[in-house]
C-alpha cells in the first residue's frame, strides 16, 4: 500500500516498479525464512569438519559408519524392489483400464488410487493386520502364517511390497495419461493394414507410454526413499534400517548431538531423490515422440474374465487391509479371535475419549488448514511475479520452493530443528518445541502443492488483460485482486484441498517436530502402536482414514466449479 | 482505531498466556498414552484449576527431547515421570533436578525415595515373563526356563537402548553372579531377539509371533484382563524392580503446580487409581491389584544402582553387540 500513499507524485511506472519490488521482497523474505534458511543450516551442518578438523570430517565419518552403509544399502534395494512392483502393478491395471471396456470404471479408478490417499502409515498398520498370524480376515481362510512366528512382512521384502502397492499410482497415473494421449487414428491406420493386435500393442502404444511408465516409476522410486510411515511400522520391528528411520533413530537415541551425522544422511536421501529426478526429466526429454493430434483412442473391447482378475487384484490392495484395520479396531485387545462376542465400539470410545487424540486431531486440522490457506495467499502474488515479471531473482525462488517437496520430508524436518533449535535473533524466543515450527515445517513443504496448480493456470490467462488493466492505470494490487485472482481462484481451491488431504495425515515432520501438547495424528498412529496398543492405533487410524474419505467426498461435489484434472481420481 | 484493538487483544492474549502459564504443567513422561488420560482426569479431580499436558514417548526418546531443549535455550517440561532410576540420576547429577524436602512422605517405601529428595518412586514395576496361553502348555517357572534352545528361539525381550525398564532389567540381571553376560550371550545364541520398548513384546506375544516374551508385568496383566490370549510369570529366582520416579525440573515456571502434582503422586487417591491400572502401589495400606502377589512376598533381585550408572553405557553396548542395535 505504501505505493499509493497520498500527497507523493509518483509517475504510474515509478509505482508500478515501488509496488513489484515490494511484492519480491516479501515473497522473499517468507521463502527466505521458511526454506533457504534451514536448509542451508542443514547442508552447512553436513559439510562441516570433523571433532579433529578434518575437511568434511563429519561426513566422512558418517560415511565409514557400517550402520549408514547398511541403510543406505537397504533404502536402495527396498526403494528400487517397491518402485519394480509400483511399476508392474500400475502399468497392468493402467494397460487393462484403458484398452479395455470394463464396467464400474470410476469406482476401479477411486479404488486404484486409495493406497495414495490412505496415509502411509495407516496403510503399513492394515497391512500388518492383514499379514499378521491373527489375522482377521486371512486368518479365517485358513491362509494366515503359523502362529510363533513372525510377520512375514517385518523384512526388507515386506516393506518394499507395502511401499510399491502405496506408490502404484503414481505410474498408473503417468501410464493412463499417456494411454489416453494414444490417437484413435494411429491404432485405426494399424488395424486397416492388418497388423495383429499384439503387434499394436508392444509396436505403438507400448513405445508412446513407455516415456510415462519410466517416469511414474522414477517418482514411486523418490517417493520410497523418503518414505518414513512404512519402514518405521515394519522396518524398525524387523531390524531393517533404512535411511529415514535411522536418522528418526539417531535423533531420538542422542539428541541434538548427533546433528552433523544425521545431516550427512540428509545429504545422501537428497542426493538419491534428485538423481532419479534429474533421470526422469532426461527420460521425458529424450524419449517422448511428438503425438498428431486427434481423437483419443476409445477401449471397445469387453473382457469379462480380466474385469474378475482386476476386481480381486484392487479387492486385495486397497479394500483388504482396511477392512483388517477395521476388524482390528473392533477387538478389545490384540490376540483376540474376531467374532460377534468380541467386537465392540469400545476401542472408538476409549481412543475418544483420550485428551491426546482429540488434541491430535484438532491439531492437524489446525496446521493443515492454516497451511493450505497461507499457502493459498502466498501463491497468487508468486504465481503472478513467475508468469508476469519473471526476472532471474524471481526464477530462482520459484526453483528454491520446489525444494522442500522434492527432498524426502525427513529432510526438511531435520532443518527446521538445525534452523530453529536457538532462540531467533532479536526476538530471543525458540521456536522448537512449539506448533510454530510444526506451521513453518508444513509451510515450506506443502507449498508447491498449491503453487504449481497456480502458475499452470496463470499460464493459460491472456496477458492481454494484464496490460489493458495497467493502461487504464489500476496498480499492482487493483489488478492482482481483480483481475489475475479471479483466474487463478479455481487452481488455488484444488491445490489447497490437496494440502488439506496431504497435511491432515502428515507424518514424517511430525514425527521429528512434534511436542507436548502439539501430537498430531500421523504421529498418534505411529506412538500408540509403538507402545504396544495397536487396537487403539487402529481406532485412530480409522477414523483418519474415515476423514480423508470424507475429504474426497466434499471435493469431488465441489468438482463441477473446479477446473478439470484437480482431482487425482477424476482424471 | 484499529490498531487500539490490535494492541488491545494482543494484551488480552498475551494476559491470557501468562494466566494459563501459571496453572499449566507440562509432563515428559514414559506411561503409556491412555494410562496417563486416566491418571490426569483423576488428578483433575482434586485439582481442576491446574492444566497438565503431556509429552510420551520411551524414556530414551524423552530423555533426548530434554536434550534438545536445553539447547534451544529452555524446556516446556516442569515435571518428569520416566521408569527408571538411572536416566533419573543422570539428571540429578547433572543438577537439572528440585529438591523437594518439605514433600510429605509417611508410608511410602523408603527405598523408592532418593536420598537428597530430588525424585520419589511412584510405583513398584517388576519384569517377569509372559508367554501366549494359545501357545504354550506349561508355562515356564525361572529365568533359566527361557534357556532352552526350543524356548529362547521363540523369545523376545525389550531392548535398553528404547527402554528404561530394559535397562534396569540388563542391569540387574548383570549384576546376579548366576546370570551375568553368560545368561544374555546364551538367550542371544540361542535365537532370543531384542525388539523396542515393552510395548513390542506384548505386541508380537499377544498376536502370537513369539510365544515368550520378557516384560513389565502391568502390561502383560492389563492385556490378559482385556482378554489377549497372554499370562505373566513371576520367576522363582526373583524379579527386578522399577520405581518410576518422578521428579521436578529446577528452572521450572509452575513450581507450585508441579509440587503439587507430585504429592498427590505419592497420596493414597493416586495410589488407589495406580493399582486400578495394574501397578504395585508404593504406599503402605493400598492394596495390590487383583491377582498379583503381595508386594512382600515378592522376591526382588538386589541391585546397586550407582554401579548400574557407571556401567550404563558398556552395558547398552555390548547388549547391542548381541542383539543387533
Amino acid at each position: 500500500m505504501a505505493a499509493e500513499a497520498p500527497g507523493v507524485p509518483i509517475t504510474p511506472a515509478n509505482r508500478l516498479w515501488t509496488g513489484e519490488r515490494l511484492l519480491v521482497a516479501l515473497v522473499l523474505a517468507y521463502v527466505l525464512f521458511t526454506t533457504f534458511w534451514p536448509l542451508a543450516r542443514l547442508f552447512s551442518a553436513g559439510l562441516q569438519s570433523g571433532e579433529d578438523g578434518a575437511f568434511l570430517g563429519v561426513m566422512r565419518e558418517t560415511l565409514a559408519n557400517r550402520a549408514t552403509g547398511r541403510a543406505l544399502w537397504n533404502s536402495l534395494i527396498t526403494s528400487g524392489l517397491s518402485a519394480l512392483i509400483s511399476a508392474v502393478l500400475g502399468v497392468a491395471l493402467a494397460l487393462a483400464l484403458s484398452l479395455l471396456r470394463l464396467r464400474t470404471q470410476a469406482v476401479l479408478v477411486f479404488l486404484i488410487l486409495t493406497p495414495l490417499i490412505v496415509p502411509s502409515q495407516t496403510m503399513a498398520l492394515a497391512w500388518i493386520e492383514l499379514f499378521g498370524s491373527g489375522s482377521p480376515v486371512l486368518g479365517p481362510l485358513g491362509l494366515a502364517p503359523a502362529p510363533g512366528t513372525a510377520n512375514p512382512l517385518y523384512s526388507a521384502g515386506g516393506i518394499a511390497l507395502v511401499m510399491g502397492v502405496e506408490h502404484m499410482p503414481l505410474v498408473f497415473i503417468a501410464t493412463r495419461a499417456a494411454l489416453r494421449s494414444v490417437p484413435a487414428d494411429l491404432v485405426e491406420a494399424a488395424r486397416i493394414l492388418g497388423i495383429p493386435n499384439r503387434r499394436i500393442g508392444t509396436g505403438i502404444i507400448l513405445p508412446i507410454a513407455l516415456p510415462s511408465v519410466l517416469a511414474g516409476s522414477l517418482l514411486a522410486f523418490t517417493a520410497a526413499i523418503g518414505n518414513f510411515g512404512v519402514p518405521a511400522l515394519l522396518g524398525i520391528p524387523g531390524r531393517v534400517s533404512v535411511l529415514t528411520t535411522l536418522i528418526y533413530q539417531r535423533l531420538n537415541g542422542f539428541g541434538a548431538s548427533a546433528a552433523g551425522q544425521v545431516a550427512v544422511l540428509a545429504i545422501l536421501m537428497t542426493a538419491i531423490a534428485a538423481a532419479a529426478l534429474v533421470l526422469r526429466h532426461v527420460t521425458m526429454r529424450r524419449l517422448s515422440a511428438p503425438l498428431p493430434a486427434g481423437k483419443p483412442f476409445e477401449a471397445t473391447r469387453r473382457a469379462p474374465v480380466i474385469e474378475v482378475l482386476i476386481w480381486a487384484l484392487v479387492l486385495l490392495i486397497a479394500i483388504a487391509p482396511l477392512l483388517a484395520l477395521t476388524m482390528t479396531a473392533l477387538l478389545p485387545a490384540i490376540g483376540v479371535r474376531f467374532g460377534l462376542d468380541t467386537v465392540s465400539l469400545a476401542q472408538f470410545a476409549r481412543v475418544l475419549g483420550n485428551d491426546a487424540v482429540r488434541r491430535a486431531f484438532v491439531n492437524s486440522l489446525f496446521l493443515a488448514g492454516l497451511c493450505a490457506l497461507i499457502s493459498m495467499v502466498v501463491s497468487v502474488p508468486l504465481a503472478y511475479l513467475v508468469v508476469r515479471r519473471p526476472n532471474w531473482l524471481v526464477r530462482a525462488i520459484d526453483v528454491l520452493v520446489e525444494a522442500p517437496w522434492v527432498v524426502p520430508g525427513t529432510v526438511v524436518a531435520l532443518a527446521m530443528i538445525l534452523a530453529f533449535l536457538k532462540p531467533l535473533p532479536l526476538i530471543g524466543v525458540s521456536l522448537y518445541g512449539t506448533m510454530a515450527i510444526l506451521v513453518v515445517a508444513y509451510l515450506a513443504r506443502f507449498l508447491p502443492l498449491v503453487l504449481r496448480p497456480v502458475t499452470a493456470a496463470a499460464q493459460t490467462a491472456d496477458p492481454a488483460l494484464d496490460e489493458a488493466g495497467r493502461i487504464v492505470g489500476a496498480g499492482l494490487w487493483r489488478r492482482l485482486a481483480w483481475i489475475f485472482l479471479p483466474h487463478v481462484l479455481p487452481a488455488a481451491i484444488a491445490g489447497a484441498i490437496l494440502v488439506l488431504m496431504t497435511a491432515l495425515n502428515e507424518l514424517t515432520l511430525s514425527a521429528l517436530l512434534w511436542s507436548s501438547g502439539n501430537e498430531t495424528i500421523g504421529v498418534m498412529v505411529f506412538a500408540l502402536q509403538y507402545e504396544g496398543n495397536s487396537t487403539a492405533a487402529a481406532a485412530v487410524a480409522m477414523l483418519s482414514a474415515v476423514m480423508v474419505f470424507a475429504i474426497c467426498g466434499l471435493a469431488s461435489a465441489c468438482a463441477r466449479w473446479l477446473p478439470d484434472n484437480v482431482l487425482p481420481w477424476r482424471r | 482505531m484499529l490498531f487500539r484493538r490490535a494492541i488491545l487483544s494482543a494484551a488480552f492474549l498475551a494476559g491470557a498466556i501468562l494466566a494459563a502459564n501459571a496453572e499449566t504443567i507440562t509432563v515428559y513422561t514414559s506411561q503409556p498414552q491412555d494410562q496417563m488420560a486416566a491418571v490426569i482426569a483423576a488428578f483433575n479431580k482434586d485439582y481442576p484449576d491446574i492444566k497438565v499436558e503431556l509429552f510420551r514417548s520411551g524414556t530414551t526418546e524423552v530423555m533426548a527431547k530434554l536434550q534438545a531443549e536445553q539447547v534451544a535455550g529452555k524446556s516446556p517440561a516442569d515435571v518428569v515421570l520416566i521408569a527408571d532410576t538411572v536416566a533419573m540420576t543422570q539428571l540429578k547429577n547433572d543438577g537439572r533436578l528440585y529438591a523437594l524436602n518439605d514433600l510429605p512422605t509417611e508410608g511410602i517405601a523408603p527405598e523408592v525415595i532418593d536420598k537428597d529428595k530430588t525424585y520419589f518412586g511412584t510405583k513398584l514395576i517388576t519384569t517377569g515373563i509372559v508367554y501366549n496361553t494359545n501357545l504354550v502348555k506349561t508355562p515356564p517357572r525361572s529365568w533359566n526356563d527361557l534357556l532352552v534352545p526350543d524356548v529362547a528361539k521363540r523369545l523376545i525381550m525389550p531392548s535398553p537402548l528404547y527402554s528404561g525398564a530394559a535397562v534396569i532389567h540388563l542391569g540387574t540381571m548383570l549384576q546376579q553372579p548366576e546370570f551375568g553376560w553368560t545368561y544374555f550371550k546364551t538367550l542371544a545364541d540361542n535365537g532370543a531377539v531384542a525388539g523396542q520398548g515393552n510395548g513390542t513384546v506384548i505386541e508380537a506375544v499377544a498376536r502370537g509371533e513369539k510365544a515368550y516374551g520378557i516384560i513389565i508385568e502391568y502390561m502383560a496383566l492389563n492385556a490378559k484382563a482385556k482378554g489377549s490370549p497372554v499370562d505373566f510369570v513371576f520367576p522363582k529366582e526373583g524379579v527386578s524392580t522399577i520405581t518410576q520416579p518422578v521428579a521436578i525440573l529446577k528452572g521450572t515456571d509452575a513450581l507450585e503446580a508441579a509440587k503439587t502434582f507430585v504429592k498427590w503422586q505419592l497420596s493414597r487417591t493416586a495410589q488407589e487409581q495406580a493399582a486400578s491400572q495394574g501397578y504395585f502401589p508404593v504406599l503402605e495400606g493400598v492394596a495390590p491389584p487383583a491377582g498379583y502377589p503381595k508386594p512382600s512376598t515378592l522376591k526382588v533381585l538386589p541391585a546397586d544402582s550407582n554401579a548400574m550408572l557407571r556401567d550404563d553405557k558398556k552395558n547398552k553396548e555390548t547388549f547391542a553387540d548381541l542383539y543387533g542395535g
